[in-house]
């Protein structure tokens, strides 16, 4: 028996709700864009716990804008910018600074100045790039880490790693991943005497002298929780120029620590830009100016390990104020950084 | 009187439609994105070029990881062969419940992952490993070496994980051998020697062939077990691929060293079928 006790037959109500949804997706994107208040950022996988936790909390209470944090590797990252230079999506995009470089050359960039970034003013000027087309806000610093056990006394200094003590025991990274650069300039800076920021332009020295390590050497990682997990179980001794963000929060169970070597450390490339006709750009250069200050970097100190770029941040806890604190010219390792991954391939191979 | 019916266009016959969907799929996933690959090796920024196989073989360090690919795999297959001929012999005589018991040890590990397989390889061959403890307690080592990133623990993580396509190829053809054939030959005065390389070696052959292209092929083209057991430091015409593409953005390089090793590995599966072929019409 037909139910005629209403008109709405369940064909009806489909019909009905699936021609409002149309028109409401298809009539009025402007009104629901200018309801939905937020910005999509571009970023690393692994910072997403801190982007989406303390950072999108502070800056959604703050500017009452939503962040939607879209967490990848840095080269994907440039390719979502690339493809979609002529509309883009991404307000902001966090990227090792090598791949930064390619951004500008392909004029996906706009430039940052106090002015518009007040925050950019107490940043260090090592961490200001290229005239201001970026900033490094976080730097996961580099030191070594090694195995408490086998080494209660840590490693104190970069030279130390080409002790033939540590015959088949030591693991770097590869030339591909960004910390890798680092124990090239430590080889160039030992073979030469030059201090780092120097001896990083003497690339015939420092192969020179990183062919020497090849004894020392338990293997050449690409992928750092394999590697680090050869260090943990004792494996591997010591891990030479890995970053702090890997290592500090594993510290407190005791099998691996960090430590910072006499010759200083490395600061990792870890930088903010602004995308070049990105959307509500107002709101962009407000959530990069909240990465920039000092109150922000402080507070992501417990979640990140990482050093301020900020001048009036405090210094990470473990690292003394007088420490060396060394950045690399990405600009020459943009240049020249795949000549040297076939260099490498030739003359670190088994 | 018998009439003669024209044979039907094999187009018209409905086993072909069956096979519609594979080759659809086949064509659209697998075809074209090669088609492109190689497109892609011979299309530089002025148009066609063989530009980027010249320079590839003109670099003493590309021959160099050549070898390194085509030698591993050799390795590889050999030692497949030598733990995988025999074992299929023992599958192939044992009873049914013995039988059953090893067939499952042999296919169960092919539902778990490389990457997991290979990284339980690492923990066997670490100096602390399993085989190291052996080898000192036996007297071959005097102390613990480690046989991670090296190429004998390439070899013999890689071979663990292979050898099942070696065992199951020669496996049935040796179940298939009638065992009153060696007999007739002892009864006619053939030693065991003489009995093994005229009548059950011919016979296994072919199977044999066929292990040696699947392990061949498989071990020539490796990508994740080379980078766990051996790491950045060896390369292969794999992982070099693997870099042009992901870490150089270079797809012209990456598909040209994709060519050359689908070339090397195609080479081997199709010598494989003609050897193969020739040794069964033989038999």
């Amino acid at each position: 028996m037909p139910n005629d006790r209403t008109n709405l037959s369940r064909r009806r109500v489909l019909a009905g709700t699936g021609a409002g949804t149309a028109a409401a997706i298809l009539g009025f994107p402007a009104i629901v864009r200018a309801q939905a208040k937020e910005i999509v950022i571009g970023g690393a996988a692994n910072f997403a716990p801190w982007m989406n936790g303390t950072v999108a909390a502070a800056f959604e209470q703050k500017y009452k804008t939503k962040i939607i944090y879209e967490g990848t590797k840095s080269l994907v990252n440039l390719e979502k910018m690339q493809k979609n230079k002529d509309k883009p999506y991404l307000s902001i995009v966090m990227m090792d600074d090598p791949v930064m470089i390619l951004a500008v050359k392909e004029g996906l960039l706009e430039k940052l100045t106090p002015a518009t970034v007040p925050n950019l003013a107490k940043v260090r000027p090592a961490a200001v790039h290229m005239d201001g087309m970026w900033a490094n806000y976080l730097q996961p610093w580099q030191g070594i880490a090694y195995n408490t056990k086998a080494l209660p006394g840590g490693v104190p200094t970069w030279a130390e790693t080409y002790d033939p003590k540590f015959k088949g025991r030591l693991i770097i990274p590869s030339l591909q991943n960004t910390e890798g650069l680092a124990n090239l300039v430590v080889a160039a800076h030992l073979e030469t005497g030059k201090p780092m920021e120097q001896a990083q332009f003497e690339i015939d020295a420092a192969f020179k002298k990183i062919k020497t390590l090849k004894p020392n050497l338990l293997t050449v990682y690409t992928q750092i929780p394999q590697a680090f997990n050869l260090l943990e179980t004792g494996e591997g001794w010591a891990m030479a120029s890995l970053f702090s963000s890997v290592v500090i929060p594993k510290e407190k169970e005791g099998a691996v620590k960090m430590s910072v070597p006499k010759e200083g450390i490395f600061v990792g490339p870890a930088g903010v830009c602004l995308v070049k006709g990105g959307p509500n750009k107002e709101m962009a250069l407000a959530l990069i100016d909240m990465l920039l200050s000092a109150e922000m970097q402080d507070k992501l100190q417990a979640e990140t390990f990482a050093f301020p770029s900020n001048t009036a941040a405090k210094p990470p806890s473990g690292i003394g104020a007088d420490v060396k604190v060394h950045n690399l010219d990405w600009g020459f390792v943009a240049k020249e950084r795949d000549g040297w991954v076939k260099r490498w391939d030739r003359e670190m191979a088994i | 009187m018998t009439t003669v019916r024209a044979a039907p266009s094999p187009w018209r016959e409905p086993v072909v439609l069956l096979a519609a969907p594979a080759v659809l799929y086949l064509v659209v996933f697998y075809a074209l994105p090669l088609l492109w690959l190689l497109a892609k090796s011979f299309i530089g920024p002025a148009g066609l070029t063989l530009g980027p196989y010249i320079d590839f073989f003109a670099d003493p360090f590309d021959w160099r990881v050549i070898a390194n690919t085509l030698g591993i795999a050799v390795q590889v297959t050999l030692v497949c062969l030598a733990i995988g001929y025999p074992a299929s012999f023992a599958l192939a005589r044992a009873g049914a419940v013995l039988q059953i018991a090893m067939l499952v040890s042999i296919i169960l590990p092919l539902s778990i992952g490389v990457v997991v397989k290979a990284f339980a390889w690492q923990i066997v061959l670490r100096r602390d490993g399993v085989i190291s403890q052996i080898l000192v307690a036996i007297g071959v080592w005097d102390e613990p070496q480690r046989l991670l990133f090296t190429e004998a623990g390439l070899v013999l993580g890689a071979a663990n994980i292979f050898l099942p396509f070696m065992i199951l190829p020669i496996y049935s053809l040796v179940k298939l051998i009638d065992p009153r054939l060696a007999e007739a030959g002892a009864t006619l005065g053939a030693a065991p020697l003489y009995r093994f390389l005229r009548i059950v070696l011919p016979l296994t052959l072919p199977g044999v062939v066929s292990g040696v292209a699947f392990v061949f092929s498989m071990s020539v083209s490796m990508y994740v077990i080379p980078s766990l057991l051996i790491g950045d430091r060896f390369q292969t015409l794999s992982t070099l691929t693997g870099r042009s593409f992901l870490f150089m953005r270079n797809e012209q390089l990456g598909s040209t060293t994709a060519v050359i090793l689908l070339v090397l590995a195609v080479s081997v599966v199709i010598g494989s079928g003609w050897l193969a072929r020739r040794l069964g019409g033989r038999a």
